[in-house]
C-alpha cells in the first residue's frame, strides 16, 4: 500500500481510539470537575464494562445483535450503580478528602481486578459485534488520465467500526446537551463551581456526587461496550484507558469537558497512527512526553482555567 | 422567630463560637458588629447548616432547625448573601437567578419580583456572571437570594467595596425585604450605615454576644462602637 492509503487507514483506527477514549476520560472529566475526585479505579469501570457485555452477550442466544443491544444499555446502568454503591460506601465515608481518595481508589482498581481474575479468569473472551461488514474504501490518483478514484488492496474498514465512531459523538453530543441545557446539568455545574453556595440553594450536593460518580463510570463502561467487539473483553483491559484518560484529562485542562474531548481526539489519532506506522510502545512515550511538557509550559492544561 | 441559642462552633480545632445567642423577628434588622475575626461569617454560616454545631441550637419559628443539612434550610426559608458574593461565576445571570428559583420551586413573579428590584440585571441576562462589575455582582448575589423568598436572610458585608450609589440601592432593597416582613440578619462594618437601617445590633467579641442593644440606645452612647471595634 502507497504511503496515503495507508496513512489513511491508520487515521480510521486513530479515530476509533480517540472516540472510546474520549467517552471514557470525559467521565474522569467530570468526576473530578465536580467531585474534585481523583478516580484512580476509572479504567476497572471500563474493563467492567466490556466483562459485564461479554457475560450478557453469552447469556443470550440469537442474533448477536440482540444480545450486544441488551449489553449497551444494562452494561453502563450496572457499572453505574456499583460507582453509586462504591461513592456511599467508600468515598463518602472518608469525606472526598483529596489523599485519601486515591488512596481508596486504589484499593478499589484492585478489588475490581482481582475480582474479575477470580470470577472472569484470565482469558480474553471476543464478543461478536452486531454487524460487521467489510467495505472497501476508495483512494484518488492523479494519473495520465487526470482525476480518479481507485479502490486499493486492504484499504478497507468495517461498518462496526464507523458506527463506533458515530455512537461516540452522538453520546458525547448528547451528554453536552445535557449539561448545557437541562436543569440537571446546571445543578451539577454550580455545584462544580461552589459546592458550599449550591448547598446554600438548596442543592443535595451528596445526591449530585453519586450521580456524577456513576455517569462517570457508566460513560467509561459504555466506551467498552463499543469497544469490545473490536478488542476482546480481558480482565487487565483497564490499565490503558485508565493511563490514557488522565494524559487526555491533564492535556485538556481538568475538569473541562470540551478541552477533554479535543485532547482525547488529539492523543487517540496520534496513538492509532503512530501505532500502525512504528509501534504502540513509542506512542505511549510520546504521549507522556506532551503531557510532561503541558505541566511544564501549561501547568492548568490547554483548556484549563487558571484556579485561584 | 430565628433564634440562635448558645450554639458553639469550631473549625477543626480551632474553636471560634463559644455561645453565641441572638434573635431577629420578622421585619427586623439585626446587624452583627464586631472586629474582624470575632466570628461573625461563622455565625452566618452556621446558621445555614454550613458548619457543625458542637453545642447550642438554632430555631425558626420555634421548630430546631440546627442539625439538618445545609440544602435542606432554604426550603426553610433562610437565604444566604455571602461574603464575596460567590456567584456560580461561569453560569449566566439568568442561569444564577434559576438556582435561586429552583432553592424555593418559586415561578415567574418572583423573577420579576428580583429583576423590578435589579432593572440593570434584566439587560445582563446572558451575560456571565463573573463578567459583572463589582456592585452589579452584588445586585445578583440579592437577586439570586430574593428568587429563593426567604424569610429570613442573612447577609454578609453587603456593600463591601461599592461605590455610594450601588451602597445607597442595596441599603433601600434591604430596607424593602425589611418592610415585606423579611428578617434580615445583617453584618456591616459602616457605622453610619447601620444606624440608618438597623433597628437593633448585637456586638460580637472574641466568638459571644457581648451586648445587644437597640439602635436608639447606640446614638445616645457612640462609645459603645469604639469599645468595640476601636483598636
Amino acid at each position: 500500500m502507497d504511503f496515503g492509503p495507508h496513512l489513511f487507514v491508520a487515521s480510521l483506527e486513530g479515530a476509533i481510539t480517540a472516540a472510546v477514549l474520549a467517552l471514557t476520560a470525559v467521565g474522569l472529566s467530570i468526576v473530578f470537575g465536580i467531585m474534585r475526585v481523583v478516580n484512580v479505579a476509572h479504567g476497572e469501570f471500563f474493563m467492567l464494562g466490556a466483562v459485564i457485555a461479554w457475560w450478557i452477550t453469552s447469556l443470550i442466544a440469537g442474533h448477536p445483535a440482540l444480545g450486544f443491544t441488551v449489553a449497551l444499555i444494562a452494561a453502563p446502568i450496572i457499572v453505574g450503580a456499583l460507582a453509586v454503591i462504591c461513592n456511599r460506601f467508600v468515598l463518602h465515608k472518608i469525606n472526598y478528602e483529596p489523599e485519601r481518595t486515591i488512596v481508596a481508589t486504589i484499593g478499589l482498581l484492585y478489588v475490581i481486578q482481582q475480582t474479575t481474575l477470580m470470577t472472569f479468569g484470565p482469558e480474553a473472551r471476543p464478543v461478536e459485534a452486531p454487524f460487521n461488514k467489510r467495505i472497501a474504501l476508495p483512494w484518488f490518483e492523479f494519473g495520465e488520465s487526470g482525476f480518479a478514484l481507485t479502490w486499493p488492496w486492504g484499504l478497507s474498514t468495517t461498518t462496526y467500526k464507523l458506527a463506533v465512531i458515530a455512537a461516540a459523538v452522538v453520546i458525547l453530543l448528547v451528554l453536552w446537551t445535557v449539561m448545557t441545557r437541562t436543569k440537571i446539568g446546571l445543578i451539577m455545574r454550580a455545584t462544580q463551581l461552589d459546592q458550599e453556595m449550591a448547598q446554600a440553594y438548596g442543592i443535595a450536593v451528596n445526591k449530585v456526587y453519586a450521580l456524577v460518580f456513576g455517569l462517570g463510570a457508566a460513560l467509561a463502561a459504555l466506551g467498552a461496550v463499543l469497544v469490545v467487539p473490536i478488542q476482546q473483553a480481558h480482565y487487565l483491559m483497564g490499565d490503558d484507558p485508565l493511563l490514557l484518560s488522565f494524559i487526555v484529562v491533564i492535556i485538556g485542562g481538568l475538569g473541562s469537558v470540551p478541552g477533554t474531548v479535543l485532547a482525547a481526539v488529539l492523543i487517540g489519532m496520534s496513538d492509532g497512527i503512530i501505532s500502525v506506522f512504528f509501534t504502540p510502545t513509542l506512542a505511549k512515550i510520546l504521549a507522556t512526553l506532551l503531557v510532561a511538557f503541558v505541566l511544564i509550559f501549561k501547568p492548568d492544561g490547554l483548556f484549563g482555567k487558571r484556579r485561584e | 422567630m430565628l433564634r440562635v441559642n448558645q450554639i458553639e462552633v469550631a473549625y477543626d480545632r480551632v474553636q471560634v463560637l463559644f455561645g453565641l445567642s441572638l434573635s431577629v423577628e420578622r421585619g427586623e434588622i439585626l446587624c452583627l458588629l464586631g472586629r474582624n475575626g470575632a466570628g461573625k461569617t461563622t455565625t452566618l454560616k452556621s446558621i445555614m447548616g454550613l458548619l457543625p454545631l458542637r453545642g447550642g441550637s438554632v430555631s425558626f419559628d420555634d421548630k430546631t432547625i440546627s442539625g439538618l443539612p445545609a440544602h435542606k434550610m432554604a426550603a426553610k426559608g433562610i437565604a444566604y448573601v455571602p461574603q464575596g458574593r460567590r456567584l456560580f461565576s461561569e453560569l449566566s445571570v439568568r442561569q444564577n437567578i434559576e438556582i435561586g428559583l429552583m432553592a424555593s420551586g418559586a415561578g415567574h413573579e418572583t423573577r420579576e419580583y428580583a429583576l423590578s428590584l435589579f432593572p440593570r440585571l434584566r439587560e445582563r441576562l446572558k451575560q456571565r456572571a463573573e463578567t459583572l462589575s463589582g456592585g452589579e455582582q452584588q445586585m445578583l448575589a440579592m437577586a439570586r437570594a430574593i428568587c429563593a423568598r426567604p424569610q429570613v436572610i442573612l447577609l454578609d458585608e453587603p456593600t463591601e467595596g461599592l461605590q455610594p450609589s450601588m451602597t445607597s440601592m442595596i441599603r433601600e432593597v434591604i430596607i424593602e425585604m425589611k418592610n415585606n416582613g423579611v428578617a434580615v440578619v445583617l453584618v456591616e462594618q459602616h457605622v453610619d450605615a447601620i444606624l440608618a437601617v438597623a433597628d437593633r445590633v448585637t456586638f460580637v467579641e472574641h466568638g459571644v454576644d457581648a451586648e445587644t442593644v437597640a439602635v436608639s440606645v447606640l446614638k445616645e452612647r457612640p462609645e459603645l462602637v469604639n469599645a468595640y471595634l476601636g483598636v
